[in-house]
This record gives C-alpha cells, sequence and structure tokens, in this order.
C-alpha cells in the first residue's frame, strides 16, 4: 500500500523526466542546427572573402602587367602584343591578355584584334567601373577560346602606342587555373561550395566543363528538382540578381534532400552558393544525441545510485541509532527493573537481621521477600524469552497437547488469587471441539497465563474476568484455528497505551498499585510467541472499563484426532474429545472462589499412603544451599531424600540402592565430577530391572527448549525448571509411584 | 523483460527482410533491365539531312533509342558526356568503377591507348562480311591490330591546310588560288610563305604555328614531312633523325626568323591560330572536310608539304569501342547494340556530313557533302599521323613541348630530332611493352 503511494509520484517524476529530455533534445537539435549553420555561414563568408581575394589578386596582377607596359620600349602595337604574349605565357593565371583602346579596339596577346563592333567589353567600362569580372561567354565578343573561362577587365592609365590611347586591360583566365584557388570543400567534402553569375552558369564548380557548350546551369538542377519552404526558382533568381544573402532548401531531381545558402560576392554580379546535404545536419545531430542521452543515463544512474547509497547510509545510522536507543533504553530499563526488587531483598535482608526475634515482622519480611524474589525470578525468565524471541532463536515444541487441558490448568492456576479478591470468573463460552492439538504447550499457557493474570491483576474486587474459547477447522482439515478471549472490566487502557502495550517495557503509567506492578515484559513476549506459534495477539480496550484480549493459535491436529475429526465430520469428534479429556466441555460458570476446591485438587497432596513406607527420592545437587532447601521441602512434604553432590555419586548412590527403592531422581544438570545429562544414561544403562523405570527429573535453571530436549534424549523422564516451582514439583512427585521394595 | 526481448527480436528480423529485400533490389531491377553506359566527347557535328543535330552525342541517342526499341531484352544504354580533354577522367580513372564505360566512342588516337589496357574486346563477331564490305576498306586497317577489329569506324575528317584568299591577293600571291586540293613543292611553300611574311599587312601572319599544348600537335608532325620524312619507321617507331626529318625541323625553325609565323607562336594555341584564321589574321591553317563549309569561299585547300611536291594530309578517323568490364552480358549487348548500328544504313548516314565510313552513305549523300569527291580523291595523299604506336597521347605530351624548345631556339633541329627519337620511342616502348590485348 505504502509502494503504491509512490506510483504517481514516480509517474509524475518520469513524465517530467521524459518532458525535460523531449525538450532538451528539441532544444539541442536547434542548437546543432544553428551550429551547422552558422557554420556554414562561417565557410560561405571565408569563400567569398577567398574568392573576393582571388578577384582582387587577379586585378592586381593584370595592373602590375599594365605598368610594366609602360616601362617596355614598344613603338607599336605589333609589338606592344608581343609583349602582351610573354607576359600570357609567363602567368600562371592568364591564358591571354588584351590591350583596349579608348575606341573599344581590342588587341590579344595572340595577336587577335577585335574591332569595338565585334565585342562589347568596352560597355563593361562604361559605368566608370574600375574593373570586372565575368564568365566567358561569347555573346560579350568571341575570343580564341571556347572554354570556360573567366575575363577580367580594369581600367589602365592611357597608354599611348601609335598615337593610340590604350585605357583598358582584360585577362582571360581558364576556369580550371582558378578554380582550385575557389574551391572549398567543407563537411568532410560533403558541403560543396559553388559560384554562379545571374544566368546561374557555374563559374565554380566542383565538376566543370571545359567547354562552353558543356557547361551546367544552377537553375537546370532547381527545375529538375524542387525548392521547399515556399520559395520559387523565380524567387531564387531575383535574389541573386538583386545580390541578396538567403537560404533554401531542395530536393534534387535524385531525392537528395540540400540546403543552400547563397551569398553575394562583393565587386560581381556573382552568388556564392554553400550546398549542404541536408543528412549533414542529421549527422551532425546524432552524435551529440547518443552523447546527451548516454550522459543522461550515466548521470541517473550515479543520481540513483548515490541516492542509494546515501539513503541506506542513512538507513543504517538510523537504524543504528534506534537500535543504540533501544538498547541504552532497555539496559537501562533492564537496570531499574532488576535494580528494584534486589534493593527490596537487600532492604529486607537488613531488616530480618535486625528484628530476628520478632517472629511476626520476620513472617512479613520473608513473605516480601518471597515476591521479590518470585519477581526478579519472573524478570529474568521474561528477559530471556524477549530476547531469544527477538532474535528469533525461539524453538517451539512440536507435540502433542490437549488445549483444553492446558486452558484449564491456566484458568486454574488464577482461580486462587481470583477468589481471594472476589473477582468472578467466567468460562461458561468455552468450546473447544478439536482439543487435540500439536504444538508447544508450554508457551501456549505461558500466553494464556500472561492475558489472564494480567486480567486478574487489573481488575478490582467484585469485578469480572471472562474466558471465553471456540475453534475452527481449517478448510484443508489438518489445522485448527483456536481463538480465545479473555476479558476484564478492569481499569482499561488509553488509546495511546493500547498502540504500544506489545513493545517491551511498556506498562500504563498512571498505575500506581504495587499489586499491579510487572516486569512489563509479558504482553510483549505473548505477542511475539503468538505470531510465532501462527497466530495472532490483539486487545480491545476502554479506559476504565475494561480489556478484552484476543489470542488466536493456529496448531496443526493431532494426526489421531485428525483421522477422527474426519470421520465424525467434526461433530462426534466434539465428544469424544470431551470424554478423552475427561473435562466437561460444557459451558462452565462458578466463581472462582465455588471452584476453589477444584483449584486445590491440583496442589499437591501428602504422598500416598497406599504404601507402606515413604517415598524413597534420590536428588543429586551440586549446590549445598540448594539442596538443603530441597531436601527441607520434600521431607517436610513427607518424602524421604538421599542427596548426591555430583552425577557419580548420585550414580554410585543409585547403584547401591535396593532395587525399586528410590521412586524418582531430582537431578540437576550441570554438575561437577559428572554432569546430570551423563548421571542420567550411565543409571538408564545399568543392569537393574528399575534402571529403565525410575523416574528421572532433570532440574536446571537452563530452561530452553534444546535443554529440555537434551535432557529427554539423555534419558530422562521430565523437566523441572530452576528456580523450582514447589507446587508444580510437588504435583509431578505425587504421580510417582513408590517402587516396591 | 521477456516481451521486449521478443519485440526486438521481431524488430531485427523484419530489418533484416526488408534489407534483403532492398539488396535484392539494388542488385537488378524490378525489370530485369540491363544498363549500360556509353561515353562520348564532346565534339560538334554535322548531319546532312538533319540540321538540328550540332553535336555527335545527339545521333549516339539516335542510335541508342533505335537499338533498345529494336532489341528482345530490355536494355538502358545512357550517353554520357565528357570534355575533350578529359579522357582520363572518363575513361581511364574509372576503370573497375559503376562509372566504367561499356561503350566509347571517340576518335582513334586518343582511343587506341585503351586497346593496349586490354579491357576493349575485339569486335570481329560484329565485322560480319557484310558489314566489312559496307565500310571503306581503307578504315579497317587503323581499326585492326594483330588480325582483330577492335575500333568500329564510323566516319572520318580529312585534314589538309586552307588558304586565306584575300590575303594571297594582298600578298600578290593569286596565282597560287586555285580550287580543289593544291599540293605544292618546297619551293614553291618557300615562296608563298616569304612573300606572304613580308606583304602581308602588320598584325597578320603567313602561318599557322604553336606549341603550348598538345592540342593540334599532329598537324605540326604532319609538317615535319615537309623535307620527304616519313616521320615513322617502318615498325612505327619516330625516325626524325634522318636528314629529311632535321631539314625539316631546321624549315620550321628558319621559319620563325624568316617570318612565316606569329612572334612567339611557341606560346599560341591552336585555337589562337584558329582566332587569327578566322578574323583573317592568319594567311595559312588547317581546316577539315567538316569544318571547311563556315568559311564558303574565302579559303582555298592544300595538302601539307611532303617535299615531293605530292602533297600529304592526315585523317582523324571516329568510331566505337567496347569495354569488358567482367560482365559478359553487357559486352554481348554491346556488340549487339554496334552490329545494330552497322547493318542499318539509316543509322550510318547520319555520319554524312563528315566523310561517312560507310560507303552507302557516301554515295547516297557524297554529293551534298561539301568537296566530298576532293576528299575522297585525296585519300591517296593521307597519311598515318599515329604510326599505330600504343600509347599516343603520352607521344603528344612529349612533342609539344620539344617544339617549343626549337621554337625559342633552345636546341637545334638536330638536337630537336634526337630528344624526339630519344623520349617518344621510350614511351613508344614502354606502350608495347605493357600492352595487353583483350582476346
Amino acid at each position: 500500500m505504502d509502494k503504491r503511494r509512490y506510483i504517481p509520484a514516480f509517474a509524475a517524476a518520469t513524465v517530467l523526466l521524459i518532458a525535460a529530455v523531449a525538450i532538451y533534445l528539441a532544444q539541442l537539435s536547434n542548437t546543432v542546427a544553428a551550429n551547422v549553420m552558422s557554420t556554414v555561414d562561417e565557410i560561405s563568408r571565408h569563400d567569398v572573402e577567398t574568392i573576393e581575394g582571388a578577384l582582387d589578386n587577379c586585378y592586381g596582377r593584370l595592373e602590375s602587367i599594365a605598368k610594366r607596359m609602360t616601362v617596355y620600349d614598344v613603338e607599336t602595337i605589333q609589338e606592344a602584343q608581343e609583349q602582351l604574349n610573354l607576359e600570357a605565357a609567363s602567368s600562371a593565371l592568364f591564358n591571354a591578355v588584351y590591350l583596349m583602346d579608348e575606341e573599344g579596339v581590342l588587341y590579344s596577346s595572340s595577336y587577335l584584334k577585335l574591332s569595338k563592333d565585334q565585342h562589347t567589353y568596352h560597355e563593361l567600362f562604361a559605368e566608370n567601373k574600375d574593373h570586372f569580372v565575368l564568365a566567358y561567354d561569347d555573346v560579350n565578343g568571341k575570343l580564341e577560346t571556347t572554354k570556360e573561362s573567366l575575363i577580367y577587365g580594369i581600367r589602365i592609365a592611357p597608354i599611348v602606342i601609335e598615337g593610340k590611347a590604350f585605357t583598358g586591360m582584360l585577362g582571360r583566365s581558364d576556369l580550371s587555373t582558378i578554380r582550385d584557388q575557389l574551391l572549398i570543400e567543407s563537411f568532410d567534402g560533403e558541403g560543396i561550395s559553388s559560384v554562379v553569375n545571374v544566368k546561374g552558369y557555374y563559374i565554380v564548380n566542383s565538376s566543370p566543363a571545359t567547354d562552353l557548350s558543356g557547361r551546367n546551369n544552377f537553375y537546370d538542377m532547381l527545375e529538375a528538382g524542387h525548392l521547399e519552404g515556399g520559395m520559387t526558382i523565380e524567387d531564387v533568381r531575383r535574389n541573386i540578381a538583386d545580390g541578396m544573402s538567403f537560404s533554401v532548401n531542395c530536393v534534387t531531381a535524385q531525392g537528395e534532400s540540400l540546403m543552400l545558402s547563397f551569398a553575394p560576392i562583393e565587386g560581381t554580379a556573382w552568388s556564392f552558393i554553400m550546398q549542404v546535404p541536408m543528412r549533414i545536419f542529421d549527422e551532425r545531430f546524432t552524435p551529440f544525441v547518443t552523447m546527451t542521452v548516454v550522459m543522461l543515463v550515466v548521470v541517473v544512474v550515479l543520481l540513483v545510485g548515490m541516492m542509494f547509497i546515501i539513503y541506506r547510509s542513512l538507513k543504517r545510522t538510523v537504524s543504528a541509532n534506534a537500535e543504540s536507543a533501544a538498547r541504552a533504553e532497555f539496559l537501562s530499563t533492564m537496570s531499574h527493573e532488576i535494580r528494584t526488587p534486589l534493593n527490596g531483598i537487600i532492604g529486607l535482608n537488613h531488616l530480618m537481621e535486625r528484628h530476628m526475634d520478632d517472629k511476626q515482622a520476620m513472617e512479613g519480611y520473608v513473605k516480601k521477600l518471597g515476591r521479590a524474589a518470585t519477581y526478579l525470578l519472573s524478570l529474568v525468565n521474561d528477559i530471556l524469552d524477549v530476547s531469544k524471541l527477538q532474535a528469533g532463536k525461539v524453538e517451539l515444541a512440536n507435540a502433542p497437547f490437549n488445549m483444553t487441558a492446558a486452558l484449564e490448568n491456566v484458568c486454574d492456576m488464577q482461580r486462587e488469587p481470583m477468589a481471594e479478591r472476589s473477582i468472578s470468573f467466567i468460562t461458561s463460552e468455552v468450546h473447544l471441539p478439536y482439543p487435540f492439538v500439536v504444538g508447544d504447550e508450554v508457551r501456549v499457557e505461558q500466553v494464556l497465563m500472561n492475558i489472564l493474570s494480567n486480567a486478574v491483576k487489573f481488575t478490582p474486587p467484585e469485578g469480572t474476568v471472562t474466558v471465553s474459547a471456540g475453534q475452527a477447522l481449517e478448510m484443508s482439515g489438518y489445522r485448527v484455528r483456536t481463538t480465545i478471549r479473555i476479558c476484564d472490566t478492569g481499569c482499561g487502557m488509553s488509546e495511546s497505551f493500547q498502540e504500544q502495550i506489545f513493545d517491551v517495557f511498556t506498562q500504563e503509567r498512571s498505575s500506581t498499585d504495587e499489586s499491579q506492578k510487572g516486569t512489563g515484559l509479558g504482553m510483549s513476549i505473548s505477542y511475539l510467541l503468538a505470531k510465532q506459534m501462527g497466530g495472532s495477539l490483539s486487545v480491545e480496550s476502554t479506559l476504565g472499563e475494561g480489556s478484552c484480549f484476543t489470542v488466536e493459535f493456529a496448531t496443526p491436529l493431532n494426526a489421531a484426532w485428525r483421522k477422527a475429526a474426519l470421520e465424525t465430520n467434526g461433530a462426534n469428534a466434539t465428544e469424544g474429545a470431551s470424554e478423552g479429556n475427561g473435562t466437561s466441555g460444557e459451558a462452565k460458570a462458578a466463581t472462582a472462589t465455588e471452584r476453589t476446591s477444584s483449584a486445590d485438587a491440583m496442589t499437591p497432596d501428602e504422598p500416598s499412603d497406599e504404601d507402606n513406607g515413604p517415598v524413597r527420592l534420590l536428588v543429586a545437587e551440586d549446590n549445598e544451599l540448594n539442596a538443603d532447601i530441597i531436601e527441607s521441602i520434600l521431607t517436610e512434604e513427607g518424602y524421604e531424600v538421599v542427596l548426591a553432590a555430583d552425577g557419580r555419586e548420585a550414580v554410585d548412590a543409585f547403584k547401591a540402592s535396593p532395587i525399586g527403592s528410590f521412586a524418582a531422581i531430582l537431578m540437576d544438570a550441570q554438575m561437577p565430577v559428572l554432569d546430570g545429562f551423563s548421571a542420567a544414561q550411565e543409571i538408564r544403562a545399568l543392569n537393574r530391572i528399575d534402571a529403565e523405570s525410575v523416574r528421572i527429573f532433570a532440574c536446571t535453571a537452563s530452561t530452553f527448549e534444546e535443554d529440555r530436549k537434551k535432557a529427554l534424549d539423555a534419558g530422562m523422564d521430565d523437566f523441572l525448571p530452576k528456580p523450582l516451582n514447589v507446587p508444580l514439583m510437588l504435583a509431578k512427585l505425587k504421580e510417582v509411584k513408590p517402587c516396591v521394595g | 523483460m521477456r516481451g521486449m526481448r521478443i519485440l526486438l527480436s521481431c524488430l531485427i528480423a523484419c530489418s533484416l527482410a526488408f534489407a534483403a529485400i532492398f539488396t535484392a533490389g539494388c542488385s537488378r531491377t524490378p525489370d530485369d533491365t540491363l544498363r549500360l553506359t556509353l561515353k562520348i566527347p564532346r565534339t560538334g557535328h554535322d548531319v546532312i539531312f538533319d540540321e538540328s543535330i550540332t553535336q555527335v552525342d545527339q545521333v549516339m541517342e539516335i542510335m541508342v533509342q533505335d537499338f533498345e526499341k529494336a532489341y528482345d531484352r530490355p536494355v538502358d544504354i545512357t550517353v554520357q558526356v565528357f570534355e575533350q580533354n578529359q579522357y582520363d577522367s572518363a575513361v581511364a580513372d574509372v576503370f573497375d568503377t559503376p562509372d566504367a564505360p561499356d561503350i566509347l566512342y571517340g576518335d582513334y588516337f586518343n582511343m587506341s591507348t585503351y586497346i593496349h589496357s586490354g579491357r576493349v574486346v575485339p569486335l570481329d563477331d560484329v565485322v560480319t562480311p557484310q558489314v566489312r564490305q559496307s565500310v571503306f576498306d581503307c578504315l579497317w586497317d587503323m581499326s585492326t591490330i594483330q588480325g582483330h577489329v577492335y575500333m568500329m569506324p564510323y566516319l572520318g575528317r580529312q585534314n589538309v591546310l586552307a588558304y586565306n584568299k584575300e590575303l594571297f591577293r594582298q600578298a600578290g600571291l593569286s596565282r597560287f588560288i586555285k580550287d580543289g586540293i593544291q599540293s605544292w613543292t618546297l619551293e614553291e611553300w618557300e615562296q608563298v610563305l616569304d612573300t606572304l611574311a613580308k606583304n602581308l599587312p602588320t598584325g597578320s601572319f603567313p602561318m599557322m604555328m604553336y606549341a603550348r599544348s598538345s592540342q593540334g600537335d599532329t598537324h605540326i608532325m604532319t609538317l615535319l614531312r615537309a623535307c620527304g620524312s616519313d616521320f615513322f619507321s617502318e615498325d612505327g617507331h619516330f625516325a626524325l633523325s634522318t636528314p629529311e626529318g632535321v631539314a625539316a625541323l631546321r624549315w620550321i625553325q628558319e621559319g620563325v626568323d624568316r617570318g612565316w609565323f606569329p612572334p612567339h607562336a611557341e606560346n599560341l594555341e591552336i585555337e589562337d591560330c584558329s582566332s587569327l584564321f578566322r578574323s583573317g589574321q592568319l594567311a595559312i591553317y588547317m581546316v577539315n572536310n567538316a569544318s571547311i563549309g563556315r568559311y564558303e569561299d574565302t579559303i582555298g585547300l592544300v595538302n601539307f608539304p611532303d617535299g615531293e611536291g605530292e602533297g600529304c594530309a592526315t585523317t582523324f578517323i571516329s568510331g566505337f569501342e567496347v569495354f569488358d568490364n567482367g560482365d559478359p552480358e553487357k559486352v554481348q549487348v554491346a556488340k549487339d547494340f554496334l552490329a545494330h548500328v552497322y547493318n542499318s544504313e539509316e543509322l550510318m548516314a547520319y555520319a554524312a556530313g563528315m566523310l561517312p565510313a560507310s560507303q552507302a552513305a557516301a554515295e547516297q549523300y557524297g554529293d551534298d557533302i561539301l568537296l566530298f569527291d576532293e576528299f575522297l580523291e585525296n585519300r591517296k595523299n593521307v597519311v598515318d599521323f599515329t604510326g599505330s604506336n600504343p600509347d599516343t597521347r603520352a607521344i603528344r605530351e612529349i612533342f609539344h613541348k620539344r617544339m617549343y624548345d626549337l621554337l625559342i631556339g633552345h636546341t637545334t633541329p638536330e638536337e630537336t630530332a634526337r630528344l624526339l627519337d630519344e623520349e617518344c620511342n621510350q614511351a613508344i616502348d614502354e606502350g608495347v611493352a605493357s600492352s595487353t590485348l583483350h582476346e
């Protein structure tokens, strides 16, 4: 759901990114096109300047010849022509040079004489022009050549020969002579420059003709194709004639798209044309686009990568800070929680020392000492549970058990406290048709006990605690979902507290009643256990009215019962369950007080008198104090106790005992010389009839499942966690039949 | 992701398919038309019966259209015109490229080089007995190398000298003005030239001479026969280091000092002399039977001097060559094209205006061709100016330079003769050594 919230933002960001890239590319395209156009203009300007420079150079060369003509010692026109002949022969530029007299008669370096009516070149000086250049066209007068040529003309200071004043000089140059100077390729040879005159004939072209009859015309190319952008060929003619700079796109007859840029050449009626295929623009643009896209991708990837790294770093920092804070808070809380009962114990110890003779006071101190010790024990247990649960290291047992019995057991354990406070306890809505399930009975009872004890704790006298339960078979028929609701009419909880009730070390602060004090870990443990068992734990509460906890367990059905359930379609299974349990599944409604006798039934009785003597027990305990305590408790309960200081002594004691003399062995796990597990194995391995039958209880402070499993694997029969739950121990020992000696 | 891959695969497959179709389309046109290129230098041309024709490429277009219409499979022959001085870029430089010519029409002395490149195929199968009989016999000699015909003659232009009648009259040489094609003795030539040099008005000159470029050099070569030199030895080598050859060179060199030629003629080109002749400033210049029409009755004709008084002339033969560019199909179509032309009297008649190779055309239009009979009669004086050497163009690059040195007096006639023989014969020998004929 959270991820979906980001989809619109992501989509919007993507759209924005695409739009930005599109705009950028469009802008880039325009920029590249402008750049290419700028390059075209620059090349055009350069070429035009080159051509103008070349033309100026030609005029200059003609002027040099004219100057030399004034110093040659020529007396006749023919001698002058001979000098022109030699000038033309030595010139790399001019194929022929001409002198024009003031009447317009033309004399060439090849001795040709053209009268005024045989040509019109003299007319080109008519407008007081100092010089001109034009593409040779026999329209102006047929000269010695048929090759494509340029005719340069300059006005010169009069040279008088044979009484004739020569005022003009012409130079004729094959186009091929000057073409290489004027033709400049660009764009790796793709851009072609050319020069045309007003008629469209090429002055400079990449594929020139050499003969007038074969020369090409620029307008033929335009007419064979078509112009784009609304401009007509007539517009082009007019623009060239007017000496304008302009550009136009055209498509040739071969389908090639060209950009034509025109620029006038000063002092001529020519136009410079830069012809660039449009694909050049694309080719220039493509690398930019490719580079840009690659760069964008790289930048985006880098940004995303950097943001991811920063995010992870921040997250780690935050997480580390949070963990650190939580750890510090946990340790602080732990310290406080542990110190509190320790403080009480120390204080009580002090008081007890001072009032050793005051029996009444001592009784009170002892009771308080017991409560403090009990609280400290439960706190340690809870802390261990929470730690393991949070680390995911709690291994749940997977053994058949009776859910109804477990619930009954828990209920029974709370009946007395409820009776003491006149709390009504209602269990009439308990319907568990599939009691035989597979799971961790101890942990189930732990969860239920936590909730129920809390309910009792927070329910005021005369209040009510209601337990209801139900079960539903899952579709597969293999699993059953057990829902147990425990409601009370206690103080209830604020909404804000409900949100954190399952957090570690949380208790409603308003509570100041010492009786309500707990470790603050119970609900966390219950919540985590319920979750680990595939169930859930939730709470509904109203401040001042009470709370209602709902716990669900999803457990597999016991295989035998599943079969029975399937065969009887559930209904009969319910009866079977009730019968098998020996406990009525029907509704019960009784006050705790009324059930006190029933609850008492759970407490150990005096050793059975069915035997002739006291039940004999072997206790292996290396801690002398613990050994004394156990011995005292058991002796007071009527048992005969034999102590062993380690596992070896225990084995030896058992060996030495008459067969069947020990009804049970309480075996500490961790002992010197020989530990409890090894001792149990040795006892089981003894070759005597009671070696296999004697019940061995593991007594250990290691209470985890793996410890339990290890004990059972060593041949022990049951598990009594330390500190010892005396009533539970006595209850279990009561089941031990005294052996017949 | 998988969808994208499938889409990408489809796109690639489609692209390949399109590329394959496109490539196939490039290699062969959908209608299976075979495309050939006929190249031709830009050349003026007149046809007696069709005044609209001014260029010879127009005649080629007519031939091509007629052939394409008549041929039994679709062919497209493109006529490409190039400039006279661009044989190299139009032909040799584009061998093994798509622009290589399949058929070339041009002057023999330019085209002969390609025969020895091994790319010009023999056309013996085109020259059927009927075709051979239809063309003047003498024209086959220049087309035949080692017994195989490599060029198909289409027309000829006979080159002789022309004199300006008016200038002759002005110079007092009216007695040399006669109809027909004259032949003068060397003494007569010297008399004419000396008289012209003496009597012509300022700005007019007796005879053409030029050496600035190779253009028109064949006419100067012919002048070197003035003192009886055969110019070539029997095996086709230059043979100017003979008394007759050296005499001719001296005759020309002395002519410079005797005012026979325009001053500094070494710096002139044939076009300069042509302009002078057209403007009435040059008394003697070369013409051919195709160009005399433009002068009307202002000129008279005379053979080049030969030392014996018979005079000599040269003939430019123009015709066809077929190139093997590696596609036998194209070679066959090109041959079929020539067979089509040479078996068509109508197409062969388009040579009428020059000297047609076709006897039938000559008979049909001879009366309409100016001085046709005179030129026909003068064939007996025609000399081979090529010597059938395999690299005429290499020789031309040498010849005008040596003549330049002679005209300006840098070399003596003997030195010039020796240098011409050495350098030109080396070029000939190299041409022979590198010659490869297509079989």
